[in-house]
């Protein structure tokens, strides 16, 4: 069965380059390109596992994924942030905000898989 | 607890044991207290700690009620799993003593 | 997609984020201190360091990066955005672009530019942070990257003397470690999940295991999400602690873990009493995932099949619609469907922001060529169904009204995709002001309004030239320098003020400055000085501004090097008119100079009337015609050798022959036999153009002549008509110019006027 990953992204970039790399690799993808739209694309998505940005317009990924969290449902779901290696601040804000795990940008494919498969069964 | 010898539960475990299913599973256990229990763990495809903590303590609440408390059918993810975490399905029963 | 596609998105979402971040910057000179508006600043900086790393577009990071943190001091309210931060901020921005087209473009940049850049705004970043919280960061960051590297390396140095083993059994045996785990409650909550650690902990190398449960509280007493195993683990591996360690990178905040080296003295079979230890086995693949490979796939194909047959149904049934709607339209109820897209277009406009797709323009003009061939196609047809059908009553022809107004929405709708808002245009004037006013030493502010005017984008992308040198004019000729403006009793600050409008069919661009406005006397005379006119020419106000549109005609002193280059307003003119645009000047003494372009909103169709002129058949610009008109006799006045004039209502208009002027005939025409077209030409002089007859007026689909022929003097470009004759459309500038006694062939009327 594919793993389905929910990619929150809000740049054209990194959301092609997500896709690209997860098809890949043979994951099912689903984009959102903020936090609103992650949360509202959550329910039918039914992720494995989530990938998402920082900084991003309307909801950033602290209020994302503290709003993954607080879903009865989907609360148990691995999410992985996406950030650049300087930020040890913000990787310690997204952890109390209840990421799993981080992947430092620029990833190369493996790494992100890599992280992908760590936290998931 | 006046339960009547040979009453008889059964509870089929979900294909994903994760947390949010620990405090259904507690929830179940906590429901069937009291009678024989025989588990169906054949469909489990992924099981984590916080189910096997909980199934674990169900089995010495059954040892302590003195009833039976059996893992019948065990899925080889279940299996696995169990071996992983340093832990064998033995451990998840409790015999009727006497 | 490829690599190479999705770089090319990325310079597009550059772009985007370049717009963005200047407009930000912008806002926040003007004193918005709305959080949202430094986030998105900084956000747009953000990302293209982001995708700038993707691909290795190091000077493009490495610049982002710096600009990134001083803006993040904005954020975080560590740096008042005043206006010198600012002025250093959109210079930044401005090199950004500059970085970023250099990596599209493989051009250079200006080094020293971008380093003094850097050193501003790094100042700026350190000024305000206490250095302590910067070098607090770089250790947090050091430990987070350490792991990754050693993964792969093998040996890791290992931190323990072993006098008893050689190099050779350790690299077999590997080293014994001793870990012990212990989750907390946070651990889970944050979906991690022990059993996942364990397994990879387990890939690291051989492992036994022994789980303590004894904290287990009760089955009445336990929290199900509570944390109570506790675990000692011993991996015995080659690739040393760090590859441990970083199994547990994501959980070592929300756990006690402990590794280390196992003692070699120990007996293992003492610790075995002690402690019974379960060997894992290697190959726990079962784990990932697998569970019931067969059956998910049963299902996941079953579905699949469900899936396939919704969508079947889905797309008979859209079928269906469209069957339909196509019937609606054929009963003639067109009406209702018009009322259904209107309906459709308003619940799009509802649902918030309208999703958008990108298409490559090569399609769009395609599509919009064929609908051009479908418009003439569809005239041919009308005309000759009218012309075998003399009774006109069939449904033939009522089908063919229908058609025609069918196409015709098409036409519209399909030049609707491609007219886009003049806002990146307008955008980068604000750079142009900004950079021209810092090399006059003015202090310049542009206001800019109508951003989301639309039109067409061919015109957007030839309107930015003439646009930027008008900017550029403005501010170094227009507006005064702020101590003159204060000696006048004016604001230190110029204004440049950028509109755009869209009026009767044509968008409508205004740029108005607040200088000294045109200097008439000097204007005047160094036409004069220039052979431009006559000393004793008796000019009006008007006029004598629209001179400066004369080829060859520069009032500054000395050509500067900001508007100077070599070109003057005639260029901007030229420009403007190759676009079938109109421009004018007017001016106020001490107050400012407005210049109004108008243009089309597309460079497709055109609404002309068709007219004969010595049996050929013309088409006339509609827009450029005020009103048609029969002359008597009595109105007509010669003067001089060949100059007629005609008066209307009082005032004399200069009669224009169209037919000698384009050399169609040789001898004058007689005017009261034809007709007259009053038209506006550029600084509002009206000219009468003489024609032989009005045919009617139409919409007809622009052919270049200069893409299938060449150039033609006094001729804009060709179109077909609906009988399928080709008739050429009239530059209805050019010829009032070549009335005027400036020839038609551009290169001599640069020598006549030189």
């Amino acid at each position: 069965m594919k793993k389905k990953v929910l990619t929150v992204d809000d740049s054209r970039t990194i959301r092609n380059m997500l896709l690209v790399t997860l098809n890949n690799a043979g994951f099912e993808t689903v984009q959102a390109e903020d936090g609103v739209e992650g949360l509202e694309v959550l329910e039918e998505a039914n992720p494995d596992v989530i990938v998402t940005d920082i900084n991003m317009p309307r909801l950033d990924g602290f209020g994302f994924i503290e709003g993954v969290r607080r879903n009865e449902k989907y609360r148990a779901i691995p999410i992985l942030v996406l950030t650049t290696e300087s930020d040890a601040e913000k990787k310690n804000r997204a952890r109390q905000a209840g990421a799993t795990g981080w992947i430092v940008k620029p990833f190369d494919p493996t790494k992100l898989i890599d992280a992908i498969e760590r936290v998931t069964a | 607890m006046a339960s009547k010898k040979g009453e008889q539960g059964s509870l089929k475990l979900p294909a994903v044991l994760d947390l949010n299913e620990a405090t259904q599973l507690h929830g179940k256990l906590m429901s069937l207290r009291g009678k024989a229990l025989v588990i169906d763990a054949s469909a489990v495809e992924r099981a984590g700690i916080q189910c096997i903590q909980v199934l674990l303590a169900g089995a010495k609440a059954w040892g302590e009620d003195k009833k039976p408390f059996s893992i019948a059918k065990v899925s080889d993810a279940f299996q696995k799993t169990l071996q992983l975490v340093g832990m064998s399905a033995d451990q998840l029963q409790a015999q009727e003593i006497r | 997609m490829d690599m190479n596609e999705i770089k090319e998105i990325f310079f597009q979402e550059c772009e985007e984020q370049l717009a963005e971040l200047e407009s930000g910057l912008l806002k926040l000179n003007d004193g918005d201190r709305d959080p949202e508006t430094v986030n998105a600043v900084f956000r747009a900086v953000h990302s293209i360091k982001g995708g700038a790393g993707a691909f290795g577009l190091d000077d493009l990071v490495s610049f982002a990066h710096v600009f990134e943190t001083t803006l993040d001091c904005v954020r975080s309210n560590k740096l008042e955005p005043n206006q010198d931060v600012l002025k250093v901020m959109l210079k930044s921005a401005d090199v950004l672009a500059d970085l970023t087209n250099a990596a599209r473009d493989g051009g250079s940049v200006d080094d020293s530019r971008s380093r003094a850049l850097v050193k501003e705004l790094e100042a700026l970043a350190n000024g305000e942070v206490p250095a302590p919280s910067a070098t607090v960061e770089v250790p947090a960051a050091a430990t987070a990257a350490a792991p990754a590297p050693t993964d792969e390396s093998g040996f890791a140095p290992i931190p323990f003397s072993f006098d008893g083993f050689d190099d050779e059994e350790e690299a077999i045996e590997g080293t014994v470690y001793d870990v012990t785990f212990n989750p907390r409650p946070e651990l889970f909550a944050k979906g991690n999940e022990a059993t996942l650690l364990l397994r990879d902990l387990s890939r690291v190398g051989e492992m036994s295991i022994h789980c303590d449960t004894d904290a287990l509280p009760s089955l009445d007493q336990i929290d199900p999400e509570g944390a109570y195993f506790r675990w000692k683990i011993a991996v015995k591996t080659t690739k040393g602690e760090d590859a441990i360690r970083s199994v547990f990178e994501f959980a070592e905040w929300d756990c006690d873990l402990e590794i280390k080296v196992q003692e070699a003295a120990t007996d293992a079979a003492e610790r075995a009493e002690e402690l019974p230890m379960i060997p894992v086995p290697f190959d726990l693949s079962m784990l990932d995932g697998a569970g019931s490979e067969g059956d998910a796939d049963g299902e996941e194909a079953g579905a699949a099949a469900n899936a396939t047959a919704t969508t079947a149904v889905a797309a008979a049934e859209a079928v269906s619609g469209i069957a339909k709607l196509a019937g609606a339209a054929s009963r003639g109820d067109k009406k209702d469907a018009g009322a259904a897209a209107t309906a459709a277009a308003q619940a799009t406009a509802a649902a918030g922001a309208a999703p958008t797709i990108r298409v490559d323009l090569d399609r769009v003009d395609r599509l919009i060529n064929l609908v051009g061939e479908l418009v003439i196609n569809q005239a041919m047809l009308s005309q000759s169904v009218i012309e075998n059908d003399a009774n006109g009553t069939s449904s033939i022809n009522m089908g063919l009204e229908e058609l025609q107004q069918l196409t015709r929405e098409i036409q519209d709708s399909v030049m609707a995709i491609r007219a886009q808002p003049v806002k990146p245009v307008f955008q980068r004037m604000s750079r142009i002001v900004r950079e021209v006013a810092d090399m006059t030493g003015k202090s310049i502010r542009l206001i800019t309004e109508g951003e989301n005017t639309e039109v067409d984008k061919t015109v957007i992308d030839k309107l930015a030239e003439p646009l930027t040198h008008m900017i550029r004019n403005a501010v170094d000729h227009g507006v005064e320098t702020p101590e003159k403006r204060v000696a006048a009793g004016k604001n230190p600050e110029g204004t440049v003020r950028l509109t755009a409008k869209h009026r009767s069919g044509r968008i409508l661009i205004e740029l108005a400055d607040d200088g000294a406005g045109i200097n008439r006397e000097r204007v005047k005379q160094k036409a004069i000085d220039n052979d431009l006119i006559a000393a004793d020419a008796n000019l009006t106000d008007e006029e004598i501004d629209n001179l400066i549109f004369l080829p060859g005609f520069s009032t500054a002193d000395k050509i500067s090097d900001i508007s100077g280059r070599g070109v003057g307003m005639d260029v901007v003119k030229r420009s403007i008119q190759a676009l079938g645009g109109r421009i004018s000047i007017s001016s106020r003494p001490g107050h400012g100079s407005v210049f109004t372009m108008s243009l089309p909103l597309t460079l497709a169709v055109l609404d002309g009337m068709v007219v004969t002129v010595a049996g050929q058949t013309l088409v006339v610009p509609l827009t450029a015609i005020v009103e048609t008109l029969q002359p008597e006799a009595s109105a007509i006045h010669s003067f001089g050798a060949s100059h007629r004039l005609i008066s209307i209502r009082n005032s004399f208009c200069p009669l224009v022959d169209v037919g000698r002027i384009l050399n169609f005939r040789t001898t004058q025409a007689n005017p009261v036999e034809g007709v007259a077209l009053l038209v506006e030409s550029e600084g509002g002089g009206q000219r009468a153009l003489m024609v032989d007859a009005i045919q009617g007026q139409r919409q007809v689909v622009i052919k270049s002549l200069e893409a299938n022929y060449t150039h033609v003097a006094g001729i804009a470009a060709a179109t077909i008509l609906g009988d399928g004759r080709v008739a050429l459309i009239l530059d209805v500038d050019a010829v009032v110019g070549a009335s005027r006694g400036q020839s038609l062939k551009p290169e001599m009327s640069l020598a006549a006027t030189g």
